[in-house]
């Protein structure tokens, strides 16, 4: 019994050890942006200079933080909004409806699922580029309104529920808009839940496409604001580390409260296979 | 029947759309122009058949960046993939306070990529605290930061990556050890089979699908790393890599789009015989440990 209280204590340590290694970088980076500017990084500043909450207050003043905020906010809150409904939508029909066209669109989806993202980027460009969306919240909008994931994620939801409500409705003579909205839809909110933290958070992370087909400030999401921001002379790390911060912030609330799907949708990622 | 066929089709609109607008035109348009000298520029465009490709085989810096991306991609996986199971195996067991160090651990995946880069590039910089680190344990850190060094360069960006990555790998691990029936080991320890044992001959052959849809999605997604090295590095210090050479091409100064596509059409060749072998290495031979 001794050794198995030993054994515990020693694994909660290497435990505590690891846990502290992975959360040390986000409050080093906490830490520094609430250090008075002028300060320089140094490891006697960063444990004993004095706490202050300035570096927000002048970011917001002197930068376009509060565009780059809303920017982030209004495309990941229409982002995420199209991907309930689209995805649900199309998730439905190929569960559902078994047409040949429907089979062959969810090949399309397993297709797009496993092609690496990066052989987009130039003809992507280009795409709008000559659609004149390039610089513009169709640019960051319009191409991830569904997508792959999303689909195969809500379309094995449904085909787990049994179709006996729908055919009582049908019997009763309900639409099928109304069967698929009013009946389906909330029974798969679980899994649209677990779909729309996962956009969301992946729109709100995105840095690749934003940063390729945007330009001007006005169309600057908060990833891509951050990696320009310390395009200037010496970086301004007190800054840079508060809007940081801003960027982690929202994430951080949404995974501490609902952690259950965040994970279980990670887990049923994992289980696809 | 014909109402529901309408219905359908408008159920699966958007995503047809999406899938011919942004998927399959660019896909195959991309193809196409990778046999052109297609410059936004200077506006020329001619067919040049393989001329791109070949070109690409003599240009020192797509070699650098394939040499670069393959050092990434081996240099990572294995500590990710080791990295990644250690820490499953430890927290997988009920015990109070799992939760916690689940969460602390998975933390790190679910932060953007963007500020993970940046609050790493403070911790690397000249004088910084990996530096102080790495002198605590008498090792003298390059002068000018560990990025700003052809040797060290590529290696920081790699061990912070296999630092972030590790956790979401952790998640689907638990996943794949919660789905292995109990009776297994119970049957196991009956017949006397000792925790090294139970290890080898139970949870790793039980572990094989996760296995595999671990080293294929981390495998396509670190071939394709871009923006921690656009962050941190801008591709100097021999950090450059197949997605940011393409990016540097394509989409700076002379933007050479013909060019950069047959570079991204070889990048997606070389992800797809990867994922193919890899495949083929956990199908065909049953015992791979």
């Amino acid at each position: 019994m001794v050794t198995n209280k030993f054994l515990l204590f020693f694994k909660y340590i290497i435990l505590t050890i690891i846990l502290l290694v992975m959360i040390f970088p986000l409050l080093w980076m906490f830490r520094i942006s609430l250090m008075p500017t002028g300060n320089s990084i140094g490891l006697i500043n960063i444990i004993s200079s004095q706490i202050t909450f300035n570096n927000y207050l002048e970011l917001f003043r002197t930068s376009n933080m509060g565009r780059f905020l809303f920017n982030s906010i209004f495309v990941g809150i229409i982002v995420t909004v199209g991907n309930i409904f689209f995805c649900f939508m199309t998730a439905y029909a190929i569960a559902r409806y078994k047409f040949i066209v429907n089979k062959l669109l969810f090949v399309s989806v397993i297709i797009i699922l496993m092609i690496p993202v990066h052989i987009i980027i130039i003809p992507m460009y280009i795409l709008m580029v000559k659609a004149k969306l390039y610089d513009s919240f169709g640019a960051l909008i319009l191409p991830w309104l569904v997508n792959p994931i999303g689909i195969f994620l809500v379309k094995q939801y449904i085909e787990s529920i049994p179709p006996s409500m729908e055919e009582a409705a049908r019997i009763d003579g309900a639409g099928e808009f109304k069967i698929l909205f009013k009946i389906v839809m909330p029974l798969c909110k679980p899994a649209l839940a677990v779909l729309a933290i996962q956009v969301f958070f992946t729109n709100w992370n995105s840095f690749l496409f934003p940063f390729i087909l945007t330009q001007s400030e006005q169309y600057r999401t908060l990833p891509v604001a951050l990696a320009l921001f310390q395009g200037h002379q010496a970086i301004d790390w007190q800054h840079l580390m508060a809007g940081s911060t801003i960027a982690v912030l929202p994430i951080l609330l949404v995974f501490l409260m609902m952690q259950k799907q965040i994970v279980s949708g990670i887990t049923a990622g994992g289980i696809k296979q | 029947m014909k109402n529901i066929k309408t219905t359908s089709l408008v159920l699966t609109l958007p995503w047809i759309l999406t899938f011919v607008i942004f998927w399959l035109f660019p896909l195959i348009y991309s193809i196409v122009i990778s046999f052109s000298d297609y410059q936004l520029l200077s506006k020329s465009f001619d067919w040049v058949g393989f001329d791109n490709y070949k070109s690409l085989l003599y240009d020192q810096d797509f070699i650098q960046a394939l040499k670069n991306t393959f050092i990434f991609v081996a240099g990572t996986i294995p500590f990710t993939t080791v990295i990644a199971l250690g820490l499953a195996l430890l927290i997988n067991s009920e015990f109070p306070g799992q939760g916690i160090f689940r969460s602390g651990y998975f933390l790190p995946s679910i932060t953007s990529m963007v500020v993970i880069a940046l609050i790493f590039t403070n911790l690397y910089q000249r004088g910084g605290y990996v530096s102080y680190l790495a002198s605590l344990v008498g090792f003298t850190p390059p002068e000018n930061g560990f990025l700003y060094n052809n040797r060290t360069a590529l290696f920081s960006i790699m061990a912070m990556d296999v630092w972030m990555a590790s956790g979401y790998y952790m998640l689907i691990f638990l996943s794949g050890l919660k789905a292995i029936p109990k009776e297994l080991y119970e049957a196991a320890k009956i017949s006397g089979a000792g925790q090294i044992r139970q290890f080898f001959h139970i949870t790793l052959p039980m572990l094989k699908p996760v296995m595999l849809f671990i080293l294929v999605i981390n495998s396509i997604k670190s071939f394709q790393v871009f923006v921690e090295i656009f962050v941190m590095t801008k591709g100097k210090f021999e950090t450059s890599t197949m997605v940011y050479y393409l990016y540097e091409k394509g989409l700076t100064t002379k933007f050479q789009l013909g060019y950069a596509s047959a570079a991204a059409y070889v990048l997606f060749i070389i992800i797809a015989i990867f994922s193919i072998i890899q495949f083929l290495l956990f199908r065909k031979r049953q015992p791979l440990w």
